[in-house]
């Protein structure tokens, strides 16, 4: 992305009739609010959580009242907490399973929205419904739900209790799955919409090259569309993380904000709010170096 | 002929397919819908799957007397459109100055911008709710934490839900939109503000639009802040779901109505009721919300 503030297609803004100056001035303006709020809402709460995490934080009727702990929090919960390791663990597992299916998932459904089928609006409508009304408590009522109903109704379909019956371990691995796809799915819509468009741009000449040296669906999806759309994976990904890492489903964010109210204190919450975004980031950064670009 | 055969068992097994994912898209829905007209007895007969054998609007008057529906509706629909209101006044005004001026450390600001989309929203949480606290106690008579102010504050500031990609909305749209426009008006001496004003706006209302109704989605259905900042403050839908369970009981023992037990139609049906208002908005213009997302530019070129 920044990458196209360079392109020299744009050159034309910097021909600009006002002068740099006054477009420094300009631009400068036209940011304030949001850069106030940058600093205000974001650069500072950054720092202010480093700190806080090394203090004991006790909220009294006059204010705050900090006492400087070292890496006691950390310790703390590193160590002592009961639920704070099983929940990292389980987010951990959480985004290394969900977002793979995501991806893979939306991918493929996007590959078929982008063939010539009849409905395909109509299909796109329903896949991009739950990015409508994807919201917490709305996720905790239905997988309430589907923890009670689901499995049992899984079991009542013919072909998956015979996979039950004869190997019990993959039915077991597909009950896990398909009790969690609905939601799973569920966060499949925004990446589709993406890798729609990506697949979009890819220019119509170089199938048609690929065809003419008789290259098949296969060869074409593996050696031209895959390649082509590594950039918008890479994108998905870290949307997908991202949002899975904001909706209250996840065990950590829920036990954070517990212990923001709780014993622990202020102080703590900070060091787990911490550790927690350490993880996200390292992900992230792990897809990030997984799915660059090459440089050719 | 061979040929042909073959091309038709692809493209039936793919829309099996598209259909067979579609279904498992729309279970959770249609659990909800199902459930909606299910009177008690039917949900424990196991021989009543989908369809109940009477049909019930029980459920509808129990959630809809829970969630307190008159209230929370209203106050829901104001809420989101106060906070998307002012996020999509700073997205357009931090999206022109992106697309249109070089002014000094532009990059650096973008990558900021960029990175505060995967910023993990607990760690900025806590020092936020204390900033809001602290500014709270020392100022004697202020109200701020139970009150519509920190977040709005936060959206007019451009750093609520999901600002980032609101922003990069409109930096896209914009970029579109020749400067030769803009050249011609300053050269007739219109100012910056001036040409924002009534040329950008004027020229992007269908963005305008759509960056409004994703932020009115997002913020109906942020419930995180909204709990530590509003603190039911204004009573609102999606937090009103999220107690569903003691709001029930505290009802039935106002109501004295014994014995009284909560069943998953009464939830479902609430939480149906929590998303109606989103599913009508998106009935209607759903063309806008996927179109928004195409024209974000994050595809990556």
């Amino acid at each position: 992305m920044e990458e196209s503030i360079k392109k020299p297609k744009r050159k034309k803004v910097s021909n600009n009739i006002l002068s740099p100056k006054m477009q420094n001035r300009l631009g400068l303006l036209f940011l304030l609010p949001w850069l106030i709020g940058f600093i205000v809402f974001t650069g500072v709460p950054f720092f202010a959580s480093i700190y806080l995490s090394f203090f004991r934080v006790e909220q009294t009727i006059l204010g705050f009242e900090t006492t400087y702990t070292g890496w006691g929090n950390y310790f703390t919960i590193l160590f002592q907490h009961l639920e704070f390791n099983p929940a990292m663990i389980e987010y951990i597992v959480m985004i290394f399973t969900y977002t793979p299916t995501i991806i893979v998932m939306s991918f493929i459904l996007a590959y078929f929205l982008n063939m010539k089928l009849r409905g395909r609006l109509f299909f796109r409508t329903i896949y991009f419904l739950p990015v409508i009304v994807l919201s917490g408590p709305v996720m905790f009522e239905v997988m309430d739900a589907g923890a009670t109903g689901g499995e049992i109704e899984l079991m009542n379909i013919f072909i998956f209790r015979m996979v039950y019956y004869y190997v019990p371990i993959a039915g077991e691995a597909l009950l896990v799955l398909f009790s969690n796809f609905s939601i799973i799915l569920w966060f499949t819509g925004i990446p589709i919409v993406l890798f729609i468009t990506a697949i979009q741009k890819i220019n119509p000449s170089l199938y048609e090259a690929a065809r003419i040296d008789s290259a098949s669906t296969w060869q074409i999806l593996f050696k031209i569309t895959l390649p082509l759309v590594k950039q918008t994976i890479l994108i998905s990904t870290i949307f997908t993380i991202a949002q899975l890492g904001i909706f209250a489903t996840n065990p950590l964010s829920e036990l954070i904000h517990e212990s923001m109210h709780t014993s622990g204190g202020l102080g703590q919450a900070s060091a787990m709010a911490w550790l927690y975004s350490i993880v996200t980031l390292l992900i992230i950064g792990l897809c990030a170096l997984l799915l660059r670009q090459k440089k050719a | 002929m061979k040929n042909k055969a073959i091309r038709f068992i692809t493209k039936g097994s793919i829309y099996f397919l598209l259909i067979c994912i579609c279904y498992i898209y729309m279970l959770p829905l249609l659990r909800m819908i199902s459930s909606i007209f299910m009177p008690e007895a039917d949900i424990i007969d196991p021989a009543v799957d989908w369809i109940p054998r009477t049909f019930s609007i029980m459920n509808i008057r129990v959630a809809f007397s829970v969630l307190d529906i008159r209230e929370t509706l209203v106050n829901s629909v104001w809420y989101s459109a106060l906070l998307a209101g002012a996020q999509t006044f700073v997205s357009a005004l931090a999206g022109y100055a992106f697309a249109r001026f070089n002014f000094r450390f532009k990059k650096v600001l973008f990558v900021l911008l960029l990175a505060t989309f995967i910023m993990p929203l607990p760690v900025l949480l806590i020092p936020r709710w204390i900033m809001f606290v602290s500014v709270q106690t020392a100022v004697p008579g202020l109200q701020l934490i139970g009150t519509p102010i920190p977040q709005t504050l936060m959206a007019i500031l451009g750093q609520g839900v999901n600002s980032t990609i609101l922003i990069l909305i409109f930096y896209s749209f914009l970029r579109l939109i020749p400067y030769s426009l803009d050249e011609a008006a300053m050269i007739d001496g219109a100012s910056a503000w001036q040409v924002f004003w009534h040329i950008i706006i004027k020229m992007s209302l269908t963005t305008i639009l759509v960056v409004f109704l994703f932020s009115f989605v997002w913020n109906w259905n942020e419930t995180t802040q909204t709990a530590t900042f509003l603190r039911g403050g204004i009573r609102l839908l999606p937090m009103q779901l999220s107690m569903f369970e003691g709001l029930f009981y505290g009802a039935v023992l106002d109501t004295d109505a014994q014995g009284a037990m909560l069943n998953e139609a009464y939830r479902l049906t609430a939480t149906f009721i929590t998303i109606a208002p989103l599913l009508i908005l998106y009935g209607f213009v759903q063309r806008f919300f996927i179109a928004g997302i195409e024209n974000t530019g994050i595809t990556g070129e």
